[in-house]
């Protein structure tokens, strides 16, 4: 658990940063290079690798050791993750707040009427 | 903006019940009513599992019980602020993860609750990483459900 969450938060951290989700967005759309990647932004390749490096270590992308191009790829699956702790704690919010509007609605509505309500007929209604 | 966009690292609900501020207020702290709601579909916070000491530096402690295979997650939480009737803030030690809880009187029984949840340490939330989180993780998922 605690590794998770970790890993988590270095995913937020890495996010927190305008460039470094642009280049994610960038990868959102394919795979690319260091020169690709770099192509958009007034920054020099060593400062662009400086990103890479941070978003390679969280694990939200991986690159290829295919010589000088070593293509950046982008782990969905890292990124899905930040995304789906969001997503749980909206259902697990969603689901309890039916529960207390029901809740509500009982206790509101008093004790059960059990021995004052009166008995609901069940037959086949009268036609007369 | 009275319902901003969450960010990315944060969690933003709000619902309306009809009931009066101070008694939805009650039903988060008290564990006679805790048991009727905390746990989602699926899942029962059974009566006896539950402490609730609503004051700063108080726990606030369940344990979820899954009702298809019995399997229990215990939950922990310290509380950090209780002002009844407006607002209660509890943090997750394991998980630094804390929760507001808001609750505004909107007048004739009804009371809006807001939860406020944020995951990431406080050292990451800069202003200007805050404001790029929503608009660019808003994209990814809702790019990520296409891919889905």
């Amino acid at each position: 658990m605690r590794v998770a969450q970790d890993r988590l938060d270095a995913t937020f951290a890495a996010l927190a940063d305008p460039t470094r989700r642009a280049i994610v967005a960038q990868l959102a759309r394919g795979d690319a290079t260091v020169n690709e990647l770099a192509a958009p932004f007034a920054m020099t390749l060593p400062g662009i690798s400086k990103h890479l490096k941070v978003l390679e270590r969280c694990g939200l992308i991986s690159r290829t050791r295919q010589a000088q191009f070593r293509p950046c790829h982008l782990e969905r699956g890292a990124l899905d993750s930040a995304v789906s702790w969001i997503e749980e704690n909206r259902r697990i919010w969603s689901e309890r707040f039916d529960k207390l509007d029901e809740h509500l609605r009982d206790i509101q509505a008093g004790p059960a009427p059990a021995d004052t309500a009166p008995a609901k007929t069940r037959g086949e209604p009268a036609d007369d | 903006m009275t319902n901003p966009t969450p960010q990315a690292d944060e969690l933003v609900y709000t619902r309306v019940f009809e009931a009066p501020r101070e008694l939805v207020f009650r039903c988060m702290i008290e564990p006679e009513h805790l048991t009727h709601f905390w746990g989602p579909v699926g899942v029962t916070t059974p009566l006896e599992t539950i402490r609730v000491d609503p004051r700063p530096g108080g726990v606030f402690e369940t344990v979820m019980v899954n009702d298809a295979d019995g399997s229990r997650y215990p939950t922990r939480s310290i509380f950090v602020e209780v002002t009844e009737p407006e607002r209660i803030v509890w943090t997750e030690p394991d998980n630094g993860v804390t929760t507001t809880s808001t609750f505004r009187d909107l007048g004739g029984s009804r009371t809006e609750v807001r939860i406020h949840q944020v995951n990431v340490p406080a050292a990451f939330r800069s202003p200007e990483a805050q404001a790029g989180f929503s608009t660019s993780l808003d994209r990814f998922a809702a790019y990520l459900a296409k891919l889905a």
